[in-house]
């Protein structure tokens, strides 16, 4: 396929976190709220001049200083923030909203906090914690309500003057929606059995929208799904087609090695993925925006720490629903190492995924930085992307 | 009659027997070393047993 | 650096000097028991013999012997006099004393778990009627919202206590098996190996089958968290128990989490009522809030003593003895009571005899973070070694506030919140979790409160709320001038570091870093890395 016009661009944006655009953010007088769980309600974090950038670390490579800090038993992430933000590279940060979702990036951000990482010379930087919900009930709602409140718009407001009224949530809601159509467009297009867009590239794009100003890029998605709606496929035929599910994946480049094994990653259910995180918030007029932001943030989260049985066996079915409507051959269930909820969820989802639903599942973890350690990597996709066309060929079916 | 009298005196000779019997055994540690000595064969009893393993 | 003065003690230990020769690496139990002089000795022994009674008494029912046969954790059970014997090296006097009325009431306590389990267990006793009525929990979890349940009348069953947790400290390869059959269905062994050995345990289908419902929590950690949908899963779709997660949060020093916290202790009241049919009793809450009260005052009694330069209750037996009485029993067996009365009365007469437990004190240390348990007589090797006196550990700080016990209609709704209160405030992640400030900034405040000069940092390899804070020690550690002596650990996994690799740790930090000699040599290096 010819080259998508803003896919460089693109790729340079996810460079570095203090990318171009947020540069051009902070010119604007925009306030840089960084944040670090998908937890925390998009929308908020991006009402009136704020914009949301979330935080990660490319091309990590010695995490020294962060491993004393942390030891070497904490997971990768949690570590590559924290030495990328000793190194400097988060001082555009404006303040740090942090939900206590996973214990290790919640200590990676309380030592950025005690080791003064950010907010040097700026007396309105702050840092806050949030306790997030458990559970998908309206108990969970009320909680989600009350801490985002206490957490998200008093600081900001306090801080920063932000409008927090309803009018304006529902305003950053809908700007919010507007991205998330643009990337569920986009995304469609891995749907056909000659897709018009890799799974590398929807990546690209889907991870911009995470960790650039939104209003930035819009212009590019917009041009970028037109360009898609003509764009040639490839003739091609792709040996598999994957569903990827687990946990925070920032790069890139591990979509990009399953791919280079002739896998079309079609469908994407992990942490800075598009499901769910670029789901649209729908708003009815009778209640309250706060109120359905949090609640639709409960309802359609996929996080394992979320700790109900409905919420456990939810999960399960989401991925075998995700996987059946853009036709997975087979589904990869990945792990960051040392991510204490993924690696439980790996284990229970890729056992149930393939005894209850009938799916082959590669259950792999895997380094934060792909290109550190891509070798095993390579040949456990490799493997698995050969099993998948063995058992097509065992069944009379084109491989 | 006279066995009677003796009771007592029999009961302090089992009371006795038993002092010296458990504290021998207590003091020498016998109790947890024929436990250890059982153990390994314990672990095969448990091992060879059906078990319906599942995640 | 901050130094304390040494106290020496003016009296020679009756009987043994040097315990480190009753080990003997050919065996895998100790050669034999120490002679701790002719009235300790007797004490002890009568001790024992009460335990070999408490086990005899278990054994001889014939559900119980099925149950032993049938349960792999059980092995651990033949090995409970020799995990006594951990938590008595080197003891005499009030220590002995207090020692064994504490743990000795905790065994007894565990055994009646054990019972109970067997009883109501679908593949043992299957008493049906008696297993409607029982109610599994977590072993990590605070019981406090089965406080106002008839214990008559509904069973709590802490079912993981005696499957796991004690059985590692009694028999330390016993987990073992566990952990390989969890890691074998692919959970990685980076993570804690607690939640992980209970997974591999409901994998196994080696855990009791009973109960009318369960109700799990996610009081410890993530890893705990997440280990419980593998056992609810079991739970539910095989075996139809219906399973309830308690949620928890977990920034418990926060005033706006408490009324989340309050509801959801409501809910697990009405899921416990619902399929027990059992209902509530007010008057049965008030009773153990008193308890729960007492218990409180006596531990911070307790925790005055430790302050002084003649500490009586310490080590191990204080740890898992509050461990079991604040969260295992949360005031609901009015047992505890006496017991804890009795230990007070002891704690205090040794206090005012000066009694002390090695021939001097050198440092007093505060031991911070998570115990491994197959090491469980560390502490007390510490002291009789190398004269350093644990004075209270991480999981014996916990609650010191009074909840309401008198029975109004205001404080009835209290109750809710007193219940949250705890829940969240559970041992261990009353400090792991909530921010660091709970975890780094309370213990340099209790090492002034205390008068510590030097802190054993227990560093469980996979407890990533306490690793993730390792720097902010070392650094905070320095500018206080506090000793910080790391000893790393996997919590119950010896393959990771064995007993002698752990006490190795403190040897070469007194011995490189402090530059002192051993109290007693004979302990150094102790040949029962395989030892159960």
């Amino acid at each position: 396929m010819r080259d998508l016009k803003h896919l460089i661009t693109f790729e340079n944006l996810l460079q570095t976190a203090n990318n171009a655009l947020v540069a051009q953010a902070k010119s604007d007088g925009k306030v840089c709220v960084a944040y670090t769980c998908e937890n925390v309600p998009e929308p908020l974090l991006n009402l009136g001049d704020c914009c949301s950038i979330r935080l990660f670390a490319p091309h990590t490579g010695s995490m020294d200083i962060a491993t004393y800090y942390m030891t070497n038993l904490l997971c990768e992430p949690s570590r590559a923030l924290l030495e990328r933000a000793i190194e400097g590279g988060f001082n555009f940060a404006d303040c740090v909203i942090t939900p206590d979702g996973c214990t290790m990036m919640n200590r990676a951000v309380e030592n950025m906090e005690l080791l003064h990482t950010m907010g040097e010379g700026n007396p309105h930087f702050f840092h806050e914690y949030m306790e997030i919900a458990f559970k998908n009930t309206e108990s969970d709602v009320a909680l989600a309500v009350l801490q985002c409140t206490n957490h998200v718009l008093k600081p900001l407001h306090e801080n920063y003057g932000v409008d927090v009224s309803d009018a304006a949530i529902r305003e950053a809601v809908e700007r919010h929606n507007k991205v998330c159509r643009l990337i569920r467009e986009i995304g469609e297009f891995r749907k056909g059995d000659k897709p018009r867009i890799t799974g590398y590239e929807f990546h690209v794009l889907c991870l911009a929208t995470y960790v650039c100003p939104k209003y930035l890029i819009l212009d590019m998605l917009e041009e970028t799904l037109e360009e898609l709606k003509t764009r040639e496929p490839d003739d091609k035929p792709y040996r598999a087609r994957l569903l990827v599910v687990g946990s925070e994946m920032d790069d890139p480049g591990m979509i990009k090695l399953i791919e280079e094994q002739g896998a079309l990653v079609c469908c994407d259910r992990f942490c800075f993925g598009s499901y769910p995180g670029r789901c649209e918030i729908v708003l009815n007029d009778e209640e309250d925006a706060l109120t359905q932001v949090c609640r639709h943030y409960i309802t359609n989260c996929q996080c394992p720490r979320m700790m109900s049985m409905d919420k456990v066996y939810g999960r399960k079915q989401y991925v075998a629903d995700l996987a059946r409507e853009y036709k997975a051959d087979g589904i990869i269930y990945q792990q960051v190492k040392f991510c204490d909820p993924w690696a439980y969820e790996r284990t229970l989802g890729s056992a149930m995924l393939h005894a209850d639903f009938g799916y082959p599942v590669l259950s792999v973890d895997r380094p934060y930085n792909i290109a550190s350690s891509s070798g095993q990597m390579r040949t456990r996709v490799q493997a698995f992307v050969e099993s998948i066309e063995i058992k097509k060929i065992q069944r009379g079916e084109q491989a | 009659m006279k066995k009677l009298l003796k009771l007592p005196l029999y009961l302090l000779l089992a009371a006795l027997g038993f002092f010296v019997v458990t504290f021998t055994i207590y003091f020498f540690n016998l109790d947890m070393k024929a436990t250890s000595l059982l153990a390994p064969w314990l672990e095969k009893w448990y091992d060879h047993l059906e078990r319906k393993q599942y995640i | 650096m901050k130094t304390v003065p040494k106290v020496v003690n003016p009296v020679k230990r009756a009987g043994e000097q040097s315990p480190g020769k009753i080990y003997d690496e050919k065996l895998k139990v100790r050669a034999r028991r120490e002679w701790r002089g002719v009235k300790d000795t007797f004490y002890d022994y009568t001790r024992w013999l009460y335990l070999i009674f408490v086990l005899a008494r278990f054994i001889v029912v014939p559900r119980n012997i099925k149950g032993f046969f049938r349960y792999r954790w059980m092995m651990s059970y033949l090995f409970v006099p020799h995990g006594m014997d951990k938590f008595t090296i080197g003891l005499r006097d009030e220590a002995l004393r207090i020692a064994h009325t504490s743990f000795n009431f905790v065994i007894a306590d565990v055994t009646q778990a054990i019972a109970n389990c067997f009883r109501g267990d679908r593949r043992v006793g299957n008493d049906k009627a008696y297993s409607d009525k029982c109610v599994i929990t977590d072993e990590n979890s605070m019981v406090t919202f089965m406080m106002g349940f008839d214990t008559k009348k509904v069973h709590t069953i802490l079912r993981e206590v005696p499957t796991m947790f004690a059985s590692n400290i009694f028999h330390q390869f016993n987990v073992m098996h566990y952990l390989d059959i969890a890691q074998q269905y692919g959970i990685p062994g980076d993570v804690c190996p607690m939640p992980e050995a209970e997974a591999g345990i409901s994998i196994d289908d080696d855990f009791c089958v009973l109960g009318s419902c369960a109700v799990q929590n996610n009081t410890t950690c993530d890893g705990s968290l997440m280990g419980n949908g593998i056992i609810a899963k079991r739970l539910e779709r095989e075996y139809g128990i219906p399973t309830f997660q308690l949620a928890t949060p977990l920034r418990h020093k926060e005033p706006d989490v408490m009324e989340y916290a309050a509801r959801e202790i409501k809910k697990a009241i009405a899921f416990v009522e619902e399929h027990t049919g059992e209902k509530w009793d007010w008057d049965v809450y008030f009773a153990a809030a008193k308890r729960v009260n007492d218990a409180t005052r006596c531990r911070i009694a307790q925790m005055e003593i430790n302050s002084t330069p003649y500490p009586q209750f310490f080590g191990a037996a204080f740890s898992l003895y509050n461990d079991t009485n604040y969260m295992g029993n949360s005031g609901r067996n009015a047992d505890f009571v006496k017991i804890d009365h009795k230990l007070l009365k002891l704690a205090q007469r040794g206090y005012e005899a000066k009694r002390m437990y090695a021939k001097e004190y050198r440092h007093r240390c505060i031991v911070w973070g998570v115990q491994p348990q197959y090491v469980i007589d560390m502490l007390y090797w510490m002291v009789q070694c190398w004269g350093v006196m644990p004075l209270t550990d991480m999981l014996s700080v916990i609650n010191t506030e009074m909840i309401a016990e008198v029975d109004t209609p205001e404080n009835r709704e209290q109750a809710y919140r007193d219940m949250a209160m705890l829940n969240m405030e559970m041992i261990m992640r009353n400090h792991t979790h909530g921010g660091y400030k709970v975890l780094v900034d309370e213990l340099w405040e209790l090492c002034e409160k205390m008068n510590a000069d030097i802190v054993m940092m227990w560093e469980h390899m996979s407890c990533k709320a306490l690793t993730g804070m390792h720097g902010q020690f070392e650094e905070q550690a320095r500018e206080r001038g506090i000793h910080i002596m790391w000893v790393s650990h996997d919590l119950c996994d010896p393959r990771v570091f064995t007993r002698q690799a752990i006490r190795d740790q403190v040897n070469n930090y007194m011995r490189t870093v402090m530059r002192e000699e051993p109290l007693d040599p004979s302990l150094e290096n102790i040949p029962d890395n395989e030892a159960y």
